[in-house]
């Protein structure tokens, strides 16, 4: 008992454990959901643990905050559909899908197949571990950056990254191209207390998603965490229908959503030339680069999450009309 | 500024898609512009690859491990070929087939994001790199495959999807045990690694997610439904071009990590003996003609495996060879069909195999083109399916695996079989009588899937040249 972190290490551990399986085997979906993004929190914790405060970070903003949002987005419309939507809160269970128990064992022997096989892995690598670290921390000083995530995103490795954003692009589109002959249910608004909620939380968010962008460059933060936090902003205006997205405003979304990934791609040719190859940043400019296209794929990422959150291209319908009555 | 081909591959396409999105009134002349200069960028590179062997590129100037290369060799510039212009003449297609307005202005940005992730996957030599292409991919695709907008492809887009994201997770876990053994992710490392049980485990990993991901059977549940509801040039470019992007990596994965056994091996050609019959079971059960044609893709998956059950590393340096004459032969071939399919169905209005016989609308030339793509795919002399099926076989034949020999023989008569139930269907045998209009349902947007088709028995008479280009840069030696 060397380490007085022991105890809390196998606590948060079982626990994140004990939420996976609750996630799984809870009946109703908005439970799960609710445990889903608890499960969420806690593993970010559990990336603190293991001296990861990016991911953690990623996995708060992201694999839980946005994505929280847009699977209770989804259990609304779910609940329009099969007609459950007014009922109180109390005895609108939705009802998980029963899963075949055949597909269910199939499905824990792959599982734990791969945890095995992670387990072996694990105990087979070196544990001096090779990685990046030390031709990370020899390029570091012509990167621009003082933070190594940020270099190896951004920098050594900025193609990947380039491409990230081209999914998150991809994905927006491929929502707003589908049909939208579905049928839609009203969106989900905040009561009255919830306006003054907003009102004192926007200013909050906004400034932690900058502070997370700025600090990026020299500590763990950065572009996808900040946007993720920005991207609230955008929910919350949703939400209290501080704004409403209406056809004629499509144009400047379009414009949005590409330009991380514009200003990223363009950034990354016009560097190019003079003995320098593309995503070659020359090293007196690196860090101004870097930021701008943190600050503008930011941008982008936000609008885009928000955008998916809020589903369908607007367009002209009749049901737009109804939208304000409530 | 000056910018290599290399790179322009993939940027073009990019550029393209980012304006076909934000203007899309414009979308139609931006998306064909985009992809013909892509095929003038792949022009430039194929001719630096004649030139010099293999191009390299290191992106930022940073060497692998620390950052990523693209590299061309003959193998990539002719997949990367092959998409370019299968995909030039998609969109000509395209110009006719979609008339919705929407899917006219949504078609083009995804199917130009579709092209940079298939671009990116065939210059890649990293496999992190692979991973976040083939997730570009997905989403693409999975977009295009709910364009038709109706029901029944939105819930096989979803399955799709499922499917997709599932086996790129495999992929990335698999790249995670990589990383956890090398600590490095480009193929340099890959090849010097020595052979271990974990590396074998991550390379088993990303086998199986590429395998959900190109449709092998038992993978293949989500193919047939996807690939006949989306409309006909979607279905055309999923078909022809995107699962070949997985084949694609598991031939450089599996000539890199060489599969361990040799029951993995038969393991592989098993699977695809059965994506031969069971696909050609399916396909003579289909009732309607994008089905089939969906049907005879996992048939023709299962055959380019089949390719790939030879053991041992002096199998596959002859093997690959076969797999992507194969693959080329399928691209060119099955995008003509589906082409083909869809102006059937057009001018037809319907397309249930059994009915095809009772129109009075005779679409000659679409049907033309689809028995020209067909005989590519049955594999009769002098197409392109022809020489893939025979270096297959003379393959088979030199290392004494009579019993894929027999299985490819039977694939090939169960194609023969399949695809007859649809020409006899085209064949007139009286049983509609009175005024025949048999030069209405020809029209301009016949050109593409014909060339296309002419494309897929003419490359046949090429294939020397095709097999000694694929070969430049040597894809399996030493990276440098």
């Amino acid at each position: 008992m060397n380490d007085p972190f022991l105890l809390f290490d196998l606590l948060l551990a079982s626990a994140v454990i004990a939420l996976a399986v609750a996630t799984l085997s809870v009946r109703d979906l908005f439970a799960s959901i609710v445990l889903f993004v608890i499960f969420g929190l806690l593993s970010a914790l559990a990336w603190v643990r293991l001296s990861a405060p990016d991911v953690a970070l990623a996995e708060a903003a992201i694999g839980t905050g946005v994505t929280g949002a847009l699977l209770l987005k989804t259990l609304h419309h779910m609940r329009f559909v099969t007609g459950r939507l007014g009922q109180d809160a109390a005895e609108s269970v939705t009802p998980a899908q029963p899963v075949p128990a055949p597909v269910i064992w199939a499905n824990a022997a792959l599982c734990g197949l791969i945890t095995l096989g992670l387990a072996m892995a694990f105990f087979a690598a070196p544990q001096a571990g090779p990685g990046f670290e030390a031709l990370v921390t020899d390029a570091m000083p012509e990167s621009g950056v003082t933070h190594p995530v940020t270099a190896v995103l951004l920098n050594f490795r900025s193609y990947d990254t380039l491409m990230e954003v081209v999914v998150l692009l991809a994905a927006v589109i491929a929502v707003w191209q589908i049909e939208r002959g579905l049928s839609e249910a009203p969106a989900p608004a905040l009561g009255e207390i919830w306006h003054g909620f907003a009102r004192l939380t926007l200013p909050a968010i906004v400034v932690v998603g900058t502070y997370l962008l700025w600090k990026g460059s020299e500590a763990p933060g950065g572009a996808f965490q900040s946007g993720a936090v920005l991207a609230a902003v955008g929910l919350l205006l949703l939400l209290s229908r501080n704004y409403v997205p209406r056809p004629a405003h499509r144009g400047l979304a379009r414009w949005a959503f590409v330009l991380g990934t514009g200003v990223f791609a363009a950034i990354a040719l016009l560097v190019a030339g003079g003995g320098r190859e593309v995503f070659e940043y020359p090293a007196e400019h690196a860090y101004s680069l870097i930021l701008l296209i943190e600050g503008l794929v930011t941008i982008s990422i936000a609008v885009t999450l928000a955008a998916l959150f809020h589903g369908r291209e607007p367009v002209a319908l009749a049901i737009e009309e109804k939208r304000h009555d409530t | 500024m000056t910018i290599d081909p290399i790179t322009l591959a993939v940027f073009v396409p990019l550029f393209g898609a980012i304006a076909a999105f934000v203007f899309p009134r414009a979308a139609v002349w931006l998306g064909l512009g985009a992809v013909l200069a892509t095929c003038a960028t792949v022009l430039g590179l194929a001719r630096e690859v004649l030139a010099a062997g293999e191009v390299v590129t290191p992106l930022g100037g940073w060497a692998p491990p620390l950052g990523i290369s693209l590299r061309a060799d003959g193998l990539s510039v002719a997949m990367l070929g092959m998409s370019a212009i299968v995909g030039l003449l998609v969109s000509f297609g395209a110009l006719d087939a979609l008339r919705d307005l929407r899917q006219r202005q949504y078609f083009w940005p995804l199917w130009l994001l579709l092209l940079t992730g298939m671009n990116g996957v065939y210059l890649s030599t990293d496999i992190f790199n692979l991973y976040v292409m083939i997730e570009v991919i997905a989403l693409a695709a999975v977009g295009l495959t709910v364009l038709s907008g109706t029901k029944d492809a939105v819930r096989a887009g979803l399955e799709y999807m499922y499917a997709s994201i599932l086996g790129a997770l495999l992929f990335l876990m698999g790249v995670g045990f990589v990383y956890l053994q090398l600590g490095r992710l480009d193929f340099a490392g890959l090849i010097a690694a020595e052979p271990s049980g974990a590396l074998s485990a991550a390379l088993a990993l990303m086998v199986i997610g590429l395998l959900l991901k190109t449709a092998l059977f038992p993978l293949h549940f989500w193919l047939p439904a996807a690939h006949a509801n989306a409309t006909a040039p979607a279905s055309a470019l999923l078909s022809g071009l995107v699962v070949k992007a997985a084949l694609y990596i598991f031939l450089r994965l599996t000539t890199y990590m060489p599969l361990p056994d040799e029951i993995l091996v038969t393991l592989i050609g098993a699977l695809g003996a059965g994506a031969v019959l069971w696909g050609g079971v399916q396909a003579l059960r289909a009732e309607r003609l994008k089905l089939l044609v969906a049907w005879s893709t996992v048939t023709q998956i299962g055959l380019i495996f089949l390719a790939f059950a030879r053991a041992g590393q002096v199998g596959l340096t002859e093997s690959w060879k076969a797999a992507a004459l194969l693959i080329l032969a399928h691209g060119v071939a099955k995008s003509a069909m589906f082409l083909a399919a869809g102006r059937i169905k057009d001018e037809v209005g319907h397309d249930r195999i059994a009915d095809l016989d009772k129109s009075d609308i005779r679409p000659t030339l679409a049907q033309f083109t689809f028995a020209l793509a067909a005989i590519s795919l049955i594999g009769l002399p002098p197409s392109l399916g022809f020489i893939g099926k025979w270096s297959l076989m003379e393959g088979a034949m030199a290392a004494g695996y009579w019993h894929w020999v027999a299985v490819t023989m039977i694939g090939t008569l169960m194609s023969v079989a399949y695809f007859s139930r649809v020409f006899a269907g085209f064949l007139r045998f009286d049983r509609m009588r009175g005024e025949l209009a048999e030069h209405k349902g020809w029209a301009l947007a016949d050109i593409a899937p014909l060339t296309l088709a002419v494309a897929a028995i003419s490359l046949g008479l090429m294939a020397a040249p095709i097999l000694s280009f694929i070969e430049l840069g040597y894809p399996f030696g030493e990276l440098p």
